[in-house]
């Protein structure tokens, strides 16, 4: 699903977040990224949804070589991965049911389509009844949890998460953890990166490990 | 029995997306009416700030309409210019009224000349003591001062000056023709100050114009900034650039709609207040010339230009900061 290849990016200002990293993922695995701030964790997931582009190396993503896509080709390449982020990224002058539905109107589902999935969404993720509020009203869980259903109400083969339990105590965390894992076992790809080592330890899924820029393990 | 379906239940163990596909023009337009009811409604919601952004592009857009009305009144008294074509032709000292009459009815057969009328110049003087009221001065003269005229109205169709000026220079041959008088200087005047009120209405509405999209596009980069996370956000999970366009655009078509709106109704005040003024002109000219305002095709165009100069200001703005803003 995933393949890195030598990748090496260097930013323009000179500095170099990846130096030589390589590692693949199987379609349906579920793996943590791990490593200390600054490691390059970031900027993997970057080039992974093309925010980034590699300065040497390839990366593919479910057997697309991410150099080859032109720049205007990238939303919709982005429309097959899901992904959620540390500060949950979610629109707070609108309801958490438009949040949910954002992607989806973005890839011009049929309007009727749309409420069908994003209760469905809402659903797996326990906050069906809070469709009508806006962001602002939910606690950080909650926040968290509307941005993993917007993630995945497109129903994309992958799933990234940068840092997702970053700002949630440990209690929280495991539910969220625990909420991918589910998507994992329905047959999505996940990617997730974190420090949080204590949960990921428990969690029983492969860990990729990058320092300086470098892979350490990837057992 | 009891009914059962054999059909066994979908599975989607990918998860991948498998969903029926979307009737893609359908959502096209649903997104498109979506987005132009929550922009309007994004307007509404600031109506102070809306309304005067959208009063700046009125009031810009009036003086050129103004101007534009007044050019196009004035070149409606120029079409009608062909009743002062008159040419006036004064006969010799000494010249017989009867030969006057003879001269008269043989220039009236001429082509090129509706018709002529002889005025005596003992009527002329009558009909001058009467007008001017100066009876006891007239009264002092020894003889008629004034001569002979001939009145002669050339054909309407003949529209260029220089034919009709032709036509005074032949009249003029005649041995009994003392002078001839042609008045169309103020016509060739009028249409000299016309071609400069041309010349200004066309470089105000340019300037004006670009004024306006000037501060569209203000405007609208304002309200990128303001928008800025949830461009980023849209970016980030798929939308195109035209998807992020969108809203803005209609934005800009809003306010210049507004905007010429706004331009109309000042419009039409200005006009009603000038009415009348202008009515006591046009009698002091025995006129009956009526200010022709804002026919329905012009209130038309002038709200598909706002619609139109509203989009394409937004849409440089857009074009210059939307496409910049990339999720990092």
């Amino acid at each position: 699903m995933i393949e890195f290849q030598n990748v090496m990016k260097r930013y323009q200002d000179g500095y170099e977040a990846l130096q030589d990293v390589s590692f693949s993922m199987d379609r349906s695995e579920m793996a943590f990224l791990t490593g200390h701030s600054g490691a390059g964790k970031s900027t993997l997931l970057k080039l992974i949804m093309l925010m980034e582009r590699t300065t040497k190396g390839h990366v593919t993503v479910g057997g697309q070589n991410l150099s080859q896509i032109p720049q205007r080709q990238i939303p919709y390449f982005r429309r097959h991965i899901g992904v959620v982020f540390q500060n949950h990224r979610l629109l707070y002058d609108r309801s958490v049911f438009d949040n949910v539905a954002l992607p989806l109107e973005i890839s011009g589902t049929n309007p009727r389509e749309v409420g069908r999935r994003v209760r469905a969404a809402l659903d797996k993720v326990g906050l069906l009844s809070k469709e009508k509020l806006t962001p602002i009203q939910l606690s950080g869980g909650e926040q968290q949890r509307v941005g993993i259903a917007r993630a995945v109400v497109n129903k994309p083969p992958l799933l990234l998460a940068d840092e997702p339990t970053g700002n949630l105590d440990p209690e929280l965390s495991e539910e969220i953890m625990t909420l991918f894992s589910e998507f994992n076992q329905v047959g999505v790809t996940v990617l997730i990166a974190s420090h949080d080592l204590a949960l990921i330890s428990h969690m029983k899924h492969r860990v990729i490990e990058i320092n300086d820029g470098r892979m350490v393990s990837h057992a | 029995m009891r009914k059962q379906s054999n059909q066994p239940k979908k599975v989607n163990p990918t998860g991948a997306n498998t969903a029926h596909k979307p009737n893609a023009l359908n959502s096209y337009f649903s997104h498109h009416q979506k987005t132009y009811k929550s922009t309007f409604k994004q307007l509404i919601e600031q109506p102070l700030a809306s309304f005067f952004t959208c009063a700046v592009i009125g009031i810009a857009f009036v003086l050129p309409a103004l101007l534009a009305i007044l050019l196009s009144n004035i070149q409606s008294v120029q079409h009608n210019w062909d009743g002062s074509a008159q040419i006036t032709l004064f006969l010799k000292k000494g010249v017989p009224a009867l030969d006057g009459g003879i001269l008269s009815e043989k220039i009236a057969k001429r082509q090129s000349i509706t018709s002529s009328l002889f005025v005596d110049n003992d009527a002329a003087l009558v009909e001058f003591k009467e007008r001017f009221e100066l009876q006891d001065a007239v009264d002092y003269l020894d003889e008629n001062p004034l001569p002979h005229v001939i009145l002669v109205q050339p054909d309407k169709s003949l529209k260029s000056i220089q034919h009709i000026e032709q036509i005074k220079n032949n009249l003029l041959k005649f041995p009994e023709v003392e002078g001839a008088l042609l008045d169309v200087m103020w016509v060739q005047r009028l249409n000299s100050i016309t071609q400069v009120l041309q010349r200004t209405t066309w470089v105000i509405a340019l300037m004006l114009g670009l004024a306006i999209i000037l501060i569209l596009g203000n405007t609208i980069r304002l309200a990128i900034e303001n928008r800025k996370e949830e461009i980023t956000v849209v970016k980030l999970v798929g939308g195109t650039n035209a998807f992020v366009r969108r809203p803005f655009l209609y934005m800009g078509a809003f306010y210049g709609f507004g905007g010429s709106l706004i331009a109309w109704i000042l419009i039409n005040l200005t006009l009603f207040m000038l009415n009348e003024p202008i009515q006591d002109l046009a009698h002091s000219y025995q006129s009956t010339f009526n200010l022709s305002g804002f026919s329905f095709e012009s209130t038309l165009l002038l709200l598909i230009l706002g619609m139109s100069l509203g989009w394409f200001g937004s849409w440089l703005a857009v074009r210059k900061h939307l496409d910049d803003i990339e999720p990092t």
